[in-house]
Parts: C-alpha cells; sequence; structure tokens
C-alpha cells in the first residue's frame, strides 16, 4: 500500500522545518524506528523517523528545502512484500559506512554526507549552514579529523555573523510554547522539600566501586522516583487533548536540557518507571551526547508524557515549571542545598532538595499533585527501592 | 607524557563530550560550569573520558579538579608523576 510520509510536528512550538538530507533514497528499505531523513529546526537536526517498515519511492522533497508541519515528504510502500529496487538506484544495507570512492553510484552521497555529519562539530555544521556551505565540502578534506568551526571560517566569505538568528529562533519557537500552555492550561503550583541525605548517601556508596563512566548521577534517581510516581499515581502522566485527558500507559519521562548555544529542549527518556537506574544513566548520558552534538531523534520529541526539569547544582532552591502542552504535569527539582533541617527535636544540616510541581487544574486539583509530591518524596527516602 | 601533550589531549576529549562549544574561546583558567554552562551530565562525560584516556581513576569526591581545562591538566600530571 502506497502512502505519503508527513513532517511530523515535533512539538508544540514547531511550524516548519527545512529538510536537510535524505537518510534513505528511492528503493531502499526503512524499518520501523529507523531515520529516514534529517530536518533542521530550532531546536538543532532531527532525524525523522519511519512509522513503518517500508520502501522509499519517492522524495518529494529536495534538500534545503522548507517545509510546514504535515507537508508531504516522501512516498512510501508499506507492505511485507519488498518491492525490487529501481536498477538505477543499487539499495545499501543501513548500516554501511561510505562508500568507497570506486564504487561511487548514485545511492553514494547520502552515506558520504552521513559520514560528514560524524565529524563536522554541531557548531561547525551551523556555521557551514549560514554561510550556505555545502557539507560536502568539508566531507572530503575531514580526513579522520573533527571539522571545528575555525576550518569552516576558513572558508567563510568575510560576512558577519547569523547566530544571533538562531538564537531568536530558539527563543521564538520557547516563547510561542509557553505562550499556548500559560493560555491554556490553568496551572497550579505545590512545592515540598525533601531530605535528600538518604539519596546521597545511597549515591556514593553505590558509585564509589565503579568506573567512572558505570556511575550514576542524582537526575537520574530523581527522575526514576519522579516515573514510578508518575505510574501509580493516575492524572499527571499523559495528555490533554481534544478537550479531555488521556492517560498514558507508558511514561516517557522528558528531561529538560539546556542547550549551550541558548535555550532548552525537553526529549524523552522512554519507559523510564520500567528501566533499571544504569539503563536509565545509559539512555541519559546518550541523549544529553545527542543534544551536545545538536542531532536528536523524532521520536524522543514526540513521546514525552510528563517532563522533570532541574535546575543542578549552581541553581536556587525552587523552580514553577510551566506545562509542556499537550502533557498535564511537569515536576521541578531545585539545587540540592545544606539547609537547616528539624530530625525528632534536633535541627541539624541535611542536604535538602525542593521539588515544585506545575500540573494542569482540568485534570487533578492541589490533593492528588500533594499526593504525588510525596511520593516522589518517598521514593527518594527509600533509594534501594528505585 | 609532556605537559603540551597533556594539554593537547585533555582539549580533544573536551570538545569531544562538548562538540557545540568552540574550541578557540575556551579559556583554561575559567570554570568550565560558568564558562559553558556545564551541567553534572558533562561533568561526568568530561570525568570519564579523562579517566579511560589516561588510564587513572577519579573518585567522585576528585571531580571538583577538573573544574577547568587547567585544574584537570593539574590533576592529570599529578596522577601520571604518581604512577
Amino acid at each position: 500500500m502506497q502512502v505519503e510520509f508527513h513532517l511530523p510536528s515535533l512539538g508544540a512550538d514547531m511550524e516548519s522545518a527545512t529538510l536537510t538530507e535524505w537518510l534513505k533514497n528511492p528503493g531502499e528499505r526503512v524499518r520501523h524506528g529507523e531515520p529516514l531523513a534529517t530536518v533542521e529546526t530550532t531546536k538543532g537536526l532531527i532525524d525523522i523517523e519511519a512509522y513503518d517498515d517500508a520502501q522509499v519511492l519517492e522524495h518529494l522533497v529536495q534538500p534545503g528545502t522548507k517545509v510546514p508541519v504535515g507537508a508531504p515528504l516522501a512516498r512510501l510502500e508499506i507492505s511485507g512484500a519488498p518491492q525490487a529496487p529501481p536498477p538505477s538506484v543499487p539499495s545499501q544495507p543501513p548500516a554501511a559506512p561510505a562508500a568507497p570512492a570506486a564504487a561511487a553510484t548514485t545511492a553514494a552521497p547520502a552515506s558520504s554526507a552521513k559520514t560528514a555529519h560524524a565529524r563536522i562539530s554541531p557548531a561547525a555544521r551551523r556555521r557551514a549552514h549560514e554561510l550556505g556551505l555545502p557539507l560536502e565540502t568539508f566531507a572530503r578534506s575531514a580526513a579522520g579529523g573533527i571539522i571545528h568551526v575555525a576550518d569552516v571560517e576558513k572558508l567563510a566569505p568575510p560576512v558577519a555573523s547569523a547566530q544571533g538568528d538562531a538564537r531568536a529562533a530558539m527563543r521564538a519557537s520557547i516563547g510561542m510554547a509557553m505562550a499556548r500552555s500559560k493560555r491554556e492550561i490553568p496551572h497550579y503550583y505545590l512545592s515540598h522539600a525533601v531530605d535528600f541525605g538518604p539519596a546521597r548517601d545511597w549515591l556514593i556508596g553505590h558509585n564509589a566501586p565503579l568506573a567512572v563512566k558505570d556511575r550514576l548521577i542524582e537526575a537520574v534517581l530523581i527522575t526514576k522516583a519522579v516515573a514510578l510516581a508518575a505510574a501509580r499515581i493516575e492524572g499527571f502522566n499523559g495528555y490533554f487533548r481534544d478537550g479531555r485527558f488521556e492517560s498514558a500507559s507508558a511514561v516517557h519521562a522528558g528531561a529538560a536540557i539546556a542547550v549551550r548555544s541558548g535555550g532548552l529542549v525537553a526529549p524523552a527518556l522512554l519507559d523510564a518507571n520500567q528501566k533499571d537506574l544504569p539503563t536509565l544513566m545509559r539512555d541519559f548520558s546518550a541523549l544529553v551526547m545527542r543534544v551536545r552534538a545538536g542531532h536528536m531523534r523524532s521520536g524522543e520529541f514526540t513521546a514525552a508524557t510528563i517532563t522533570v526539569t532541574s535546575l543542578g547544582a549552581d541553581g536556587v532552591d525552587v523552580l514553577f515549571p510551566i506545562i509542556n502542552p499537550p502533557q498535564v504535569a511537569i515536576v521541578g527539582a531545585g539545587a540540592i542545598r545544606e539547609q537547616p533541617w528539624v530530625q525528632g527535636s534536633q535541627c541539624v544540616a541535611r542536604p535538602v532538595l525542593t521539588l515544585s510541581l506545575g500540573a494542569d487544574h482540568r485534570v487533578t486539583d492541589g490533593r492528588l499533585g500533594a499526593r504525588f509530591l510525596r511520593a516522589i518524596a518517598e521514593l527518594l527516602a527509600h533509594p534501594e527501592l528505585l | 607524557m609532556e605537559p603540551k601533550e597533556i594539554q593537547t589531549k585533555l582539549l580533544a576529549l573536551l570538545t569531544g563530550v562538548a562538540p557545540d562549544i568552540d574550541p578557540a574561546s575556551i579559556e583554561p583558567s575559567k570554570n568550565l560550569r560558568d564558562q559553558f554552562d556545564f551541567d553534572s551530565m558533562d561533568a561526568l562525560h568530561f570525568a570519564t573520558a579523562v579517566s579511560e584516556a589516561f588510564a587513572i581513576d577519579i573518585a567522585e569526591a576528585d571531580y571538583p579538579r577538573l573544574a577547568s581545562l587547567e585544574g584537570a591538566q593539574r590533576f592529570v600530571e599529578e596522577r601520571l608523576a604518581a604512577r
């Protein structure tokens, strides 16, 4: 069966994107969840993943074209029986390395451009894009090394930097999503201070014998606790759409990650409630690397059912988070600081974490919100249960 | 290992875990958190890279020593000298 593949919406704030590269050519097969094309958005480069196993029949949009959300990008054949690829375009296995020069075919540019992506730093790629220099210019000179901004500048005509534009686009995009949230969602806010001592002590003991790469960070414990509580207490995990709340069965925890060039993104950690801490840590680590590299996946942008936002060590005590529509709740974690804490009849210094909740009054009330925050606190008090 | 060699390696490790920073803009004495908004995940990525590249163990208590490029250089030099 022939279908059109459309540009998906990768967030409430996205209106359009520019197709930068086809990762699958006509005749090639793509599997469910495998990237089909890369688009550039205000959030950076995002690989658009296929929804079904399919064969690419035709590209309807060429690289460099800006298209609105919902625009048809390609025609696909979805069926169990693969068609023979057109003779002029040899099909390549998905993980094929860059084709050697001698084997250059019509399919080669896709794979060599892919190699170029891996070797060009995001800052350099952005600069190259701003200057209108095709990536292939650098792909041939990469020779195993990484192309940095300085290398791009060498080829740049003397023009003023357009970096400010990308920053402004990201701000506009966040502004649009947050304005929608504040306009449509009747928020209520709660906060609750917890003694993070037990979790911190558990973490120190857990990490001590491990190699650096296997250690956990506080944000992973907090995310897991939020995901478990969201799975147990109905009303915080899911979407508000078409005038009603749809509870989600899986908990995909969006992790708010600051983008260094300005702004932030909140891609999802899939099935966060079901993963053990080391697995969740690996997923989180890989997600942050994809954000830093400016190259993410479409699935992780659309999947989040609830968001967790953490201010980090140099933040302030408490934040009042704004819901990312169509989600219905967002949990904030302030900076963990030594603070006076009453224990029995004594006042002692403890590492205190202030959790906060921004939730949708169309779905829940403060009473249930309080139960939700307390459930998270209870889990953090017993980190061995995470 | 020569100090210059360590320096070059550290710079490569840093831009490896933070490909979105412009290496020319790095001030070696400045805190990475202040300079590039490094979060705890970035810090862990850098510590992991340093630990693996120089084959040295880094306790959590030593993470603050990797707060700047210069700090990391002194730390690695000390550790390599102690071997």
